[in-house]
């Protein structure tokens, strides 16, 4: 008997069995490993068994340090090791049990036996090592190429060296988000790329080459990066700082989390290469063209049609039950008026009229018809809205940068210890890098402020009021009846009159209690001006001209009966509004030279500054530091100052981000099967168009503009309903309890990349999602829908 | 040489999960410009051999030779190409697009070539109104009566002028007139366009009124 007409057999109780021992085996390896420390922890940590060699990997480890383990003097080490990797094997042995040849059957040989082979058949292989090599090695290309890239664009060189190798280098360090996108968008390419060749090679989709591929040669990078995060000792063995890896890691602040998701992209590219080359090579040419097959496509599912569109659009902008009503008015009226010609014509010409009876009836939709309608509802509602919540969470991030840049510098120039003695020197050099728009010195420290009501906390600043507004906002924050001014004048705090009236009667007629006279004749005290916030002003409950004392636990001074705390009395001058509750209840602003008096302080803190663009405030302030030639000067932007916050609100955003993007799959998921419902519908169709000489890219091609069209539909309408929400969110509002929000309405701003994505990855999304219909599609036999009914 | 020749052929189909070897090496000559009629009891494999003839089905070992060449050791889309360019199919029903009228279904063979459409639906449109058809090119496969359908398709198996029309029971579904009708079209494409036409039918009368006649029976074809 011919070997070829046994088949393989498959026990399950075995493999199932294999698997389990082989698992308890890779268990007592890592535990094992993880005992005797060293490359253990890594070893343990890359959970690599999950990607399949990692049993052979660990077991080399092992076998390493099995023999290392006794100098070291593991107990727990050799034996459990011998165990571990005997356990493994009889798994694997298990499983190789379960796999077996079936018994022959018993059916002789056919009339056709020792007749030549179908040529397509003798020719047929079903594993490319070719495509694996082209679709692993093209992920690890292209990860390969981001690094690089995103290395020689921007500051990826090891960050210690950081500063000298740019400055060797001549410099391409361009700003960090062109790099990282230029580094992206090659990269993409490049998995694209890959995908292509690979699948026009092979002239099939050759997913299992894929996958393999992916996993074994493009998933070690994101692992090995992963652990790169969690082993320092790694990063700086290989001399790399993982921030610097991607852009968006310093974005987001997760730089692992945010390398799965270029990983993720890549992986995209790479499924969306490998199905456009097999559209394109079809089995032989490359023929991207589409001709017939978008005419087929318009004819299948004609999404464009204005009532479509414009029913969708009126659900996403109103919700459903209003246009429903309104539909079924306009219909009911339609047909009433329909059936009266038609009864009308019935009494001149009854055969006119069961004609126009025909035609009311062609006019009905069939369920596929409401199917794409519903799809394209499903994606426009997801886009929609990915746009308005990205849209409101930006206003936020937006609102909250405006008031934090409001009030504090882009970047602030000190030194890394002790105060700037010689600030005007410094500010002086500072003034020629460019992108530098507005410097101001300061001091800051912490005290204590009092009134007659209340005490308080708060941060103390000095500053100098002709330069901060270069810089702040402080000057537009102070509210009427304040002055900023007036720091420098405080004897203009007071009106002159009440300062003669008010407080100057009420020192004259002060009397000394013992000496029980009247003390000197009245001459009002002008105390030093300064400036608080609203909610401060409220807790202290002062107004413009009411006298606080400053408490400075620092410095103290010698009293009588020892050190007391430094005390002085200020004049509010003026009272100042940002908006952040934080700032209005915690700040306090007097002159630079009563702070330098107060707080013993020569020159300043350091220099707040102002840069043209707040997003290369980064590159800018580095720039500073190097002119001011380095070390002891240092500069902080204020991404770096606030970190904390900007990176919660980012992740805070990605994850809205992507649960959103839940609705879009939903969507995609409808799009599946509406896509699978028009091509059971269609089969007799496909077989007809096949025997008219289509080959299967081009009925690949009709499915997928199907699918294509509902989502561009779906994301088009979800465009403008998305932004006309945000419009109306914008103009009209919706307010906000000020008391918990701080923030009169919604804020709104829309971002034009942002937006653009969200529409771009519902697009791709349904794309993807009628890959699989459209290959079902194309292998629909000819001859099976061309049968005799 | 023969147009189409026919080399040891098998093929079989299943049916409830038996098979059926409804081609037991058949082998045949066929040359340009003859006109040749099949004829066969119900299953036994005229239409199988047909799609095998038409390259829209594979056989299970053998080859089919068009000019000479192996039709079946080309790839996928080559055979696609192929099939567009050198054979015209009719079948029992019309298996007309239905999203589409009359002249778009006509032209689509040559739209599936990437013809401009001007061309191609002129010369449909000529090609309708030669098989009487022209009043009604905008109508869509629902507007039309099953001889009318029938045109409409034989029309479309045309417009490419391909070396091979291939009709598997063309008038089947339709009356005697109609299907007279038909079968002078049938003829006349044979003797005015010099295309290779096989016609498998029920139909004794019309299989008797062509030049040469096959019988298929037992997986084997012989002349009738």
């Amino acid at each position: 008997m011919h070997p070829a007409e046994r088949q393989t057999d498959y026990r399950w109780p075995f493999l199932w069995a294999g698997a389990l021992v082989a698992l308890v085996g890779a268990i007592l390896l890592g535990v094992a490993i993880s005992e005797s420390e060293a490359w253990a922890e890594v070893a343990g940590a890359l959970g690599l068994s999950f990607v399949g060699w990692g049993g052979l990997v660990q077991s080399f480890d092992a076998g390493a340090l099995a023999l290392g383990a006794q100098k070291a003097g593991a107990v727990a080490g050799p034996k459990m090791l011998v165990a571990g990797t005997l356990v493994w094997l009889a798994g694997w042995g298990l499983i190789a049990t379960g796999i077996r040849r079936s018994p022959a059957s018993e059916e002789g040989p056919s009339p056709a036996a020792g007749a030549p082979l179908y040529p397509r058949l003798a020719r047929y292989r079903d594993f490319y090592w070719s495509t694996l090599g082209a679709y692993g090695g093209g992920i690890l290309l292209a990860e390969l190429v981001l690094l690089l890239l995103q290395t020689v664009l921007s500051s990826g060189v090891p960050s210690d060296l950081g500063g000298a190798a740019r400055e060797a280098s001549g410099g391409l360090s361009l700003p960090p988000t062109i790099a990282f996108a230029i580094a992206f968008i090659v990269s993409m390419a490049v998995s694209f790329a890959s995908g292509f060749v690979g699948a026009s090679r092979a002239q099939r989709l050759s997913f299992p080459e894929a996958t393999i591929g992916v996993f074994y040669l493009g998933l070690p990078v994101p692992i090995l990066l992963s652990l790169m995060e969690r082993v320092p000792s790694l990063q700086l063995a290989l001399g790399y700082r993982l921030r610097e890896v991607t852009y968006v890691a310093g974005l987001i602040g997760r730089p692992e989390l945010a390398y799965w998701l270029v990983f993720a992209a890549l992986v995209l590219a790479l499924i969306l290469g490998i199905n456009t080359g097999f559209i394109a090579a079809g089995s032989g040419r490359v023929d991207l063209r589409l001709g017939f097959e978008l005419f087929v496509a318009r004819r299948h599912v004609a999404v464009f049609r204005p009532s479509l569109l414009l029913g969708a659009l009126a659900v996403l902008m109103f919700g459903i039950i209003p246009p429903l009503i309104v539909y079924f008015i306009i219909r009911g009226a339609e047909a009433a008026v329909e059936r009266t010609r038609v009864k009308a014509l019935g009494l001149a010409d009854p055969l006119a009229a069961a004609s126009a009876q025909h035609r009311m009836k062609l006019h009905e939709q069939s369920p596929t018809m409401m199917m794409t309608a519903l799809s394209v509802g499903g994606v426009g509602v997801g886009v929609m809205a990915l746009i308005i919540v990205l849209s409101v969470m930006s206003g936020f991030e937006a609102d909250l940068q405006q008031k934090i840049l409001g009030t504090n510098a882009h970047a602030v120039v000190s030194r890394y210890a002790g105060d700037l003695p010689d600030y005007d020197k410094v500010m002086q050099q500072v003034k020629r890098v460019p992108g530098v728009v507005g410097q101001t010195p300061f001091i800051i420290n912490q005290v204590m402020i009092a009134s007659e009501g209340n005490v308080d906390g708060v941060i103390i600043k000095g500053i100098d009021p002709k330069s901060v507004g270069s810089v702040t906002d402080l000057p537009q924050n102070i509210l009427p009846g304040g002055d900023l001014d007036h720091l420098e004048q405080p004897a203009r705090i007071l009106p002159s009159s009440a300062v003669e009236d008010g407080e100057g009667k009420k020192d004259a007629a002060e009397e000394d209690p013992i000496i029980g006279k009247a003390s000197k004749p009245a001459k009002p005290t002008v105390l030093p001006g300064i400036i608080i916030g609203r909610e401060l002003a409220a807790s202290l409950r002062v107004v413009v001209g009411d006298r606080v004392n400053v408490v400075s636990p620092l410095g103290t001074e010698l009293g009588p009966s020892g050190p007391i705390p430094k005390s002085r009395a200020f004049r509010v001058a003026g009272v100042f509004y940002s908006g952040m509750y934080e700032y209005d209840s915690k700040f306090v602003y007097i002159l630079l030279k009563e702070a330098q008096d107060f707080f013993a302080v020569k020159g300043a803190t350091g220099i707040e500054l102002k840069v043209a663009d707040i997003d290369d405030a980064r590159r800018i302030s580095n720039q500073v530091v190097r002119v001011l030639g380095g070390y002891p000067y240092r500069a902080r932007d204020w991404g770096e100052m606030n970190k904390n916050l900007f990176s919660a609100l980012r992740l805070e955003k990605l994850v809205m981000g992507i649960i959103l993007s839940i609705i879009i799959i939903v969507a995609a998921g409808l799009i599946v099967a509406t896509v699978i419902m028009l091509v059971l519908e269609k089969r007799k169709e496909i077989s007809v168009l096949k025997a008219l000489g289509v080959p299967d890219g081009g009925i690949v091609k009709i499915f997928l503009a199907e699918g294509l069209q509902i989502g561009v539909a779906g994301g088009v309408l979800g465009l403008f309903s998305g932004l006309a929400w945000c419009l109306f969110i914008e103009k009209v509002g919706i307010k906000l309890d000020p008391e918990v929000y701080y923030i009169p309405a919604l804020p709104v701003r829309i971002e034009p990349v942002q937006t653009a994505l969200a529409v771009v990855i519902a697009v791709l999304v349904t794309y993807l999602a009628s890959i699989y219909p459209a290959l079902k599609a194309s292998s629909v036999e000819p001859v099976e829908g061309l049968k005799a009914e | 040489m023969a147009l189409l020749s026919i080399r040891n052929v098998f093929k079989s189909y299943f049916l409830h999960g038996k098979r059926i070897d409804v081609l037991r090496g058949v082998s045949l000559d066929i040359n340009a410009g003859e006109l040749i009629s099949m004829i066969g009891a119900s299953g036994a494999g005229k239409s199988t051999f047909l799609h095998v003839l038409g390259t829209l089905d594979a056989p299970a070992a053998g080859e089919v030779l068009f000019d000479g060449r192996s039709v079946f050791s080309m790839n996928d889309a080559e055979i696609a190409e192929f099939r567009n360019r050198t054979i015209g199919f009719v079948f029992q029903s019309h298996y007309l697009l239905p999203e589409f009228t009359a002249l778009e279904n006509v032209a689509m063979p040559a739209l599936i070539q990437r013809k401009d459409r001007g061309p191609a639906y002129a010369y449909a449109r000529e090609l309708l109104e030669r098989v009487g058809l022209g009043s009604r090119v905008d109508h869509r496969p629902g507007e039309l009566s099953g001889g009318e359908a029938q045109r409409v398709a034989l029309a479309r198996a045309l417009v490419l002028k391909p070396a091979v029309l291939l009709a598997d029971e063309p008038t089947g579904n339709l009356d005697p007139t109609t299907g007279e009708g038909i079968h002078q079209l049938l003829r006349d494409v044979n003797r005015d366009l010099g295309i290779t036409a096989v016609v498998v039918t029920h139909n004794e009368t019309l299989a008797r009124s062509m030049p040469r006649r096959l019988r298929l029976a037992g997986g084997q074809v012989s002349e009738a």
